[in-house]
């Protein structure tokens, strides 16, 4: 499923490593399944997106029904069920950024990108998500990149912006692509 | 006892009172107020979601939803003012907007709280214009269920009846808000063995049942109250019956049995009855094949067999199907006309095993495993055999209550398993020594192989503390190679805790048939032939009151050539007796064979004459629990052809035979139990017997593996099988699906055999084909195979004279390198 | 501009290294309430007048109270970072900037209702403040502010830094606590039970906000005399169409009027036109309440009904905003977040949707501002919890003081403002 990451192999999409980090995570409370919601995204970051067997990977590990982390899953904005590209990109569309101007870029980046919200671009690098208040309202119009943010937004700052990811000079070591 | 606290409220105007903790809901409806609700079920705690439920409290801003709000002294409420009018109004019209009206078409109709709270309660006009959400048509969750999104009304109630009463998170909410549905994971079948149970709290018509789409609607169905036979539990059931078919099963609720509960197999294991594989008429062996004959010849053909050799060497086996007053004929027939003691309903016991020597059944009552605090489960898998009970013990988890499994496979309820004690073939019975140890205080004598000495002691310490434990010992520990060491085990740990072993063993109306006396050393009501002797001869006449043979006795003695006629009544020897070869050598051996049954099955093809039997649901009598609880049932429809009761038949047999077995109906019959049986009584419950357990034998070494057979075969339970009415009841055998086998993964990794892929079981005596599924929920070296599925018979593979079953696993195709 | 404490050296680049908050006086504050009972504890956080900081302005010391001092019962302090309210971003500003002054107030509040475990739910895209919150309770770690024996005192605690996964409900706090027990994020039934009494796995549990408990952090520092002395502070999030968006920290009671002053005015000299002073959740107020205080009493007591102070977020709309636009978003906002557990909220909130679409579609109909309100009324005290019933308020205040904006919409198809301001 993932090219070039090492060990895996159980079937179930999940390292060791990521079963470890799951455990050690399970240790912190006095609950285990309070660790699922940090658990998922182990298992997210591991396998690019919340494949089946990597919710089975979990489940297992944590010992808790796979309906039940299928479900809380569900629920969150936060995790991918399909594969997403290399930079998932968030745009703001609340209020302080719909007063300054969001439609603008989400426009524009929806037109530079040539796809639509919720899609991934074809060479996998970008994923164009919308997202509610990112609780940066003073750099509105705001956007993040994976968890990078970028506020005070132009059209000419987004082209910027964009390149320097696309160029692979991006701030963070890049997510793996499925 | 003290007296509950009570509080006054006044609702619309009526002054009443209620204990404390009463909800302002309960309180109404007790009253006789409709207050109308969609996510509240009285079996759970309130969730207050529909928001359907609003009234009005005195001194409160907002309306407050009844069926959350306790009801509290001086509380002024009033559940019909124009505001609370409005909110409800405006509930039903936004539950209404995405809601398809497609009452027509939708199974609910008729029985549906949408539609009857939206013609008392509604707005009766909709001032919606927009597009209604939109799912893909209904979907298939598995074999007995169908998910209609559209028409759900997202009240949870299916949801947290998986996870508040069968534990079983079957059904679960994804996503969230307007995008909310129920569904599985993946729109994967369901994993459950309680979905039945959905369908019927779903208050509109988004889960259905597969098995009942578009047969009736409620009005057309005439309900018959009854018992569901076949597992044991005994639950109350209502069959709805149009024309001569039962349309769909429901569950009675039944305070001390199954509350208001029913397991899937009791919702969708009727089928069988109208299975057009049921027998009609009499067949007769002719030429090699069978040919249809009448009552009259059939009859008279086994009347002149029987007459021609005498009682002893005549020999009854069955009787599990039948009902009480069925059995307790039979009883009668064997004893008394025949003149012969060897009847026994235990088909299914191994030869020397502890299976023999017990008393199968149930000392705590049903109701009372809610409050346990300590469960201990020896070789029984609970929710495979006695499914029910499971959610009784649920119950008493939510309490706190501890588990404690001694298991070779551990179990499906492993979530709520304190602690597994997952145990190797013949070690089991080491397991049980160190915990009685523990209990008694003293440090385990040895710590059997992988169990976890700490652990042990943990378990040992919350049993011993428990003030209310329960202890079941089931089939697979009776079984087990050291299955005497196992019973010795847990009945030590029993008297330490002072508490009592249920015998967790026997299926469909087993408990009758002790009762009724269908079994070779004990007279009906669990007396000593001898002190019954003068009272059934009184009942009888004359009769034989010798000690009879066992099970494996009549087997062994058919082998040997010692009998003459063997008669198997509602029972498939073939695939039930533990030792197949036993079997083929006696059938061999035997002169005459006669089936009494409602199918051709596997044994009455061999027979020389096989007559067709009625099923429970066609019967009128009782029937008797696990609990030794006796209960009605009633004939919901007529029959097949010219089928009759299993005890008519037997009462014509003797009429034959020149002597008179002559009842007016099922009602003599019991009337004259009740003279034999002390206790018998409908909704009694009879007591269970233990006579005192046998000294254990020295355990039984395990042979160790032979020659090209390296795994050990753990014969155990599925609720869901193929057998004679399981196969037969479509739901069923798709719910059961191929045979199958559990592996561990180090041992299908050796075979190169991958989960759900074909593989060959082969033991010294035969072999089977089955699915293999891989799961450490079985040690490595260990097989598990569940009985009950004909395709795939357990007992070709074993010798009842070794101990322990050594077989051998192969991949048909092996697993495609990853 | 007033004097800050909470956002003092929020900007100063080393704040999140101990060493420096030691010396601008960090921990001076744990020490004292270390040094005092509990009990003493609480009694001054009461006298401070503190009220919870996350939008129910609970009074924080009551709060504490209610939690039972049984010392055999297990006790927590959740700290609600998970910050979501439309317009809200002080908390993560003070996460981000000042770490330490947030630990310093999780360790005084958990020794004054006795919790050995504290858990921050923080919002997963923080991740500038987890990272600086990981550091910082690293460093507090290992020089003996946490874990056992904190400073002699014989007091232990563990913080547990645990992420949500994208919810606003998951802000609300017993969908919260729901959430960090592992589970979707559904609010539970309250009454009969408050988190005080059975909140985290069932145990008595104090839910405060970050900025409350960077209060905590300076009424112990100062004193309560000192604290109430500056006129109590609060942090305000000013963002939308003013010169220089941004946290300001204000006394409390600071009216709107001068609050947008000092965040520079509305931008580029246009002309106010409405705003939501306590984030979305609060109704919308157009001109003729900007002098309202912007405290806890005065904006409930504005004859707009569900005006509140909220979050304090102070969302300010020139006349370029055009309103059926913004409440429109404002529903979608709260459709999409509705956990779908009750009927009017999850219902409600598309039906709204649909609504607004078509009127911004130009398929308004004279009906639909009847339908509007009704749709209101109907989720108007019959919701499970807030977040159905926040969104009534705007739309009421909007159908009032905005009625021709719509009806323009319905009548002509197509939208005045935008065509007005469109450049
Ligand atoms: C829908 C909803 C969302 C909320 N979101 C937040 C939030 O993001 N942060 C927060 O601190 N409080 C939030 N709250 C308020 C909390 O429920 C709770 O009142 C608060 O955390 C208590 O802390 P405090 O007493 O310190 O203010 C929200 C409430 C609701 C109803
Ligand atoms: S499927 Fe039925 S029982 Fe389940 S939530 Fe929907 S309406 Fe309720
Ligand atoms: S029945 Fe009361 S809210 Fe559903």
């Amino acid at each position: 499923m993932n090219a070039g990451n090492g060990e895996r192999g159980t079937g179930n999409g999940l390292s060791s490593a990521a079963r470890a980090e799951i455990r050690r995570l399970m240790a912190q409370f006095p609950e285990p399944q309070s660790a699922l919601l940090d658990a998922l995204f182990v298992a997210q970051e591991e396998v690019g997106y919340l494949s089946p067997e990597a919710i089975r990977g979990v489940a297992e590990v944590m010992d808790l029904p796979e309906s039940e982390v299928t479900s809380v899953a569900s629920f969150y904005h936060l995790y991918h069920f399909k594969p997403v590209g290399a930079h998932v990109i968030q745009v703001c569309t609340n209020l302080s950024c719909a007063l300054n101007g969001c439609g603008r870029i989400l426009q524009h980046l929806k037109t530079r990108l040539k796809i639509d919200v919720g899609q991934t671009t074809p060479d996998r690098r970008f994923t164009l998500k919308t997202a509610e208040c990112l609780a940066a309202c003073e750099l509105a119009p705001m956007m993040l990149i994976g968890d990078d943010r970028h506020g005070q937004l132009t059209p000419e700052k987004v082209d910027a912006i964009l390149t320097r990811y696309a160029d692979g000079r991006s701030p963070k070591p890049e997510a793996r692509g499925p | 006892m003290s007296e509950q606290p009570t509080v006054t409220l006044t609702i619309d105007g009526k002054a009443l009172s209620a204990h404390k903790g009463t909800t302002v809901y309960q309180a109404a409806t007790r009253a006789g107020i409709e207050i109308p609700i969609f996510c509240y079920h009285d079996r759970m705690p309130p969730l207050g979601a529909c928001r359907m439920c609003l009234v009005k409290v005195e001194k409160q801003p907002k309306l407050q939803t009844s069926c959350t709000l306790e009801a509290a002294d001086g509380m002024v409420v009033y559940t019909d003012t124009p505001e609370v009018k409005a909110g409800q109004e405006a509930i039903l019209e936004f539950l209404l907007i995405n809601h398809p009206l497609d009452c027509p078409i939708c199974d609910k109709g008729g029985e549906c709280p949408l539609q009857d709270q939206t013609y008392k309660f509604g707005p009766g006009r909709s001032r919606f214009v927009e597009a209604k959400r939109d799912f893909a048509k209904p979907v298939s969750l598995g074999p007995a269920l169908v998910l209609d999104r559209e028409r759900c009304i997202l009240c949870w109630r299916c949801v947290r009846f998986g996870e508040i009463i069968a534990g079983d998170d079957a059904l679960k909410g994804f996503e969230r808000g307007f995008s909310s549905e129920i569904n599985t994971p993946f729109t994967l079948p369901v994993q459950s063995k309680f979905i039945g149970n959905t369908i019927a709290i779903c208050p509109v018509g988004a889960l259905t049942a597969k098995s009942y789409r578009f047969i009736s609607r409620p009005w057309d169905n005439r309900p018959v109250q009854s018992t569901c036979t076949l597992c044991g539990v005994g639950c109350a059931v209502e069959f709805d019956v149009r024309g001569e078919r039962i349309t769909r099963t429901r569950a009675r609720e039944h305070p001390a049995v199954n509350d208001i509960w029913l397991c899937d197999l009791g919702f969708f294991g009727h089928a069988f009855v109208d299975h057009t594989d049921r027998l009609r008429r009499p067949l007769m062996r002719r030429e090699g094949g069978f040919v249809e004959t009448t009552w009259d010849e059939a009859l008279s053909q086994i009347a002149s067999r029987l007459g021609r050799t005498s009682g002893p060497r005549v020999a009854m086996l069955g009787g599990a199907r039948l009902t009480n007053e069925d059995a307790y004929v039979a009883t009668r027939f064997f004893r008394a006309v025949v003149g012969t003691p060897h009847l026994d309903h235990r088909v299914d016991a191994r030869p020397q095993s502890p299976d023999l020597a017990v008393s199968w059944g149930m000392g705590t009552a049903i109701a009372d495993l809610a409050l346990a605090d300590c469960v201990v489960l020896i070789g029984c898998d609970i929710t495979e055999t006695y499914p029910v009970l499971w959610l009784r013990m649920k119950q008493a988890t939510e309490r706190g209550a501890t588990i404690i499994a001694v298991t070779p496979k551990a179990l499906e309820i492993q979530r709520f398993v304190r602690w597994q004690f997952l145990h190797r073939s013949g070690q089991g019975g080491a397991v049980m020594l160190a915990l009685a140890d523990a209990v008694r205080g003293t440090a385990p004598r040895e710590a059997p192989q992988g169990i976890d000495r700490t652990a042990l002691a943990a378990a040992a310490k919350a049993l011993g503390s428990a003030s209310r434990p329960v202890v079941m010992i089931g089939r697979t520990a009776l079984d087990a190679p050291d299955g005497w060491q196992m019973l010795a085990a847990s009945g030590e740990m029993c008297r330490k805790t002072g508490t009592e072993l249920n015998v967790m063993r026997g299926k469909g109306n087993a408990f009758g048939a002790t009762a009724a006396g269908l079994l070779p050393d004990v007279a009906p009501g669990g007396r000593a032939l001898a002190d019954a002797a003068s009272e059934l001869r009184q009942a009888w006449g004359s009769l034989t009151t010798e000690a009879g043979m066992t099970a494996p006795e009549i087997l062994d003695a058919a082998v040997a050539g010692g009998l003459d006629v063997l008669f198997v009544i509602g029972a498939d020897l073939a695939n039930d007796v533990p030792d197949r070869e036993r079997w083929r050598a006696a059938r061999a051996r035997l002169p005459f064979l006669v089936v009494q049954d409602a199918f051709l099955t596997e044994t009455a093809q061999m027979a020389d004459v096989v007559l067709p039997a009625l099923v429970a649901a066609e019967k009128d009598g009782t029937v008797t629990s696990i609990e030794g609880r006796v209960q009605r049932v009633r004939a919901a429809v007529s029959g097949p052809g010219d089928a009759r009761g299993d005890w008519a038949i037997l009462a014509a047999l003797a009429a034959r035979l020149g002597k008179t077995i002559a009842y007016s109906g099922w009602e003599e019959i019991f009337n004259e139990m009740r003279g034999l049986i002390p206790g018998l009584g409908i909704d009694e419950r009879l007591p269970v017997r233990h006579p005192p357990l046998g000294k254990p034998s020295e355990p039984e070494r395990p042979a160790s593996a032979a020659g090209g057979f390296p795994l050990i075969l753990i014969p155990g339970e599925a609720l869901f099988d193929r057998g004679v009415l399981t196969s037969r009841s479509p739901t069923i055998a798709d719910l059961a699906g191929e045979p199958w086998a559990m592996l561990h993964p180090d041992d299908a990794g050796t075979i190169d055999a991958a989960d759900g892929e074909p593989v060959v079981i082969t033991s010294a005596r035969g072999s089977v084909a089955v699915r293999a599924r891989i799961s450490p929920v079985v040690l490595p070296g260990h097989v598990f195979l569940p009985r009950g599925y004909d395709a795939a018979p357990v007992n070709t593979l074993i010798d009842v004279n070794e101990p322990v079953t050594f077989v051998q696993v192969r991949a048909l195709a092996p697993a495609a390198p990853s | 501009m007033p004097e800050s404490f909470l956002l003092k050296y929020i900007s100063e680049p080393d704040q999140a290294d101990l060493e420096t908050y030691l010396s601008r006086g960090g921990y001076a504050g744990l020490r004292r309430a270390l040094s005092i009972a509990p009990e003493a504890v609480i009694d001054e956080v009461d006298k401070s007048g503190l009220r919870g900081r996350g939008g129910a302005g609970f009074p924080t010391g009551r709060k504490w109270r209610f939690i039972p001092k049984d010392p055999a019962i297990t006790r927590y302090l959740v700290v609600n970072a998970d910050e979501g309210e439309p317009g809200t971003f002080k908390d993560r500003t003070l996460m981000e900037g000042d770490p330490h002054q947030l630990i310093e107030g999780i360790i005084i509040s958990s020794y004054a209702i006795g919790a050995r475990h504290a858990f921050i739910y923080l919002r997963r895209e923080f991740s500038t403040a987890r990272d600086a919150l990981t550091g910082a309770i690293a460093q507090a770690r290992s020089a003996g502010y946490l874990g056992r024996n904190i400073l002699r005192s014989g007091y232990d605690l563990e913080i547990v830094l645990a992420t949500g996964a994208g919810a606003y409900m998951a802000g609300e706090e017993t969908a919260l606590l729901e959430s960090l027990e592992g589970r979707r994020a559904m609010p539970r039934l309250k009454p009969p039970f408050y988190p005080a009494v059975k909140g985290l796995y069932m145990q008595p549990t104090a839910v405060n906000n970050v900025e409350t408990l960077c209060h905590v952090t300076w009424i112990f520092a100062k004193g309560y005399q000192w604290y109430k002395a500056q006129g109590t502070p609060i942090l305000i999030s000013v963002s939308g169409h003013v010169a220089r968006p941004g946290v300001y920290e204000v006394p409390l009671a600071t009216t709107i009027r001068k609050v947008i002053e000092l965040a520079g005015g509305v931008r580029g000299g246009r002309k106010f036109k409405a705003c939501f002073p306590g984030g979305s959740s609060s109704a919308i107020l157009p001109e003729a309440y900007l002098d309202t205080p912007m405290d806890y009493d005065a904006l409930p007591k504005v004859d707009v009904p569900g005006t509140m102070l909220g979050s304090a977020a102070l969302i300010v709309m020139d006349e370029t905003a055009c309103m059926v636009e913004i409440i429109g978003r404002t529903v979608e906002f709260y459709r999409d977040e509705s956990c779908g557990k009750c009927t009017p909220c999850r219902e409600g909130t598309v039906w709204l949707g649909q609504v607004f679409h078509r009127m911004l579609h130009g398929q308004g109909r004279t009906e639909d501002l009847d339908l509007l309100s009704g749709i209101a009324k109907g989720m108007t005290g019959t919701c499970f919890c807030p977040l159905g019933e926040s969104v009534p308020p705007s739309l009421n205040a909007s159908l009032r003081f905005f009625r021709h904006e719509y009806e323009h919409h319905i009548r002509t198809g197509r939208c005045d403002v935008r065509e007005k301001y469109a450049a």
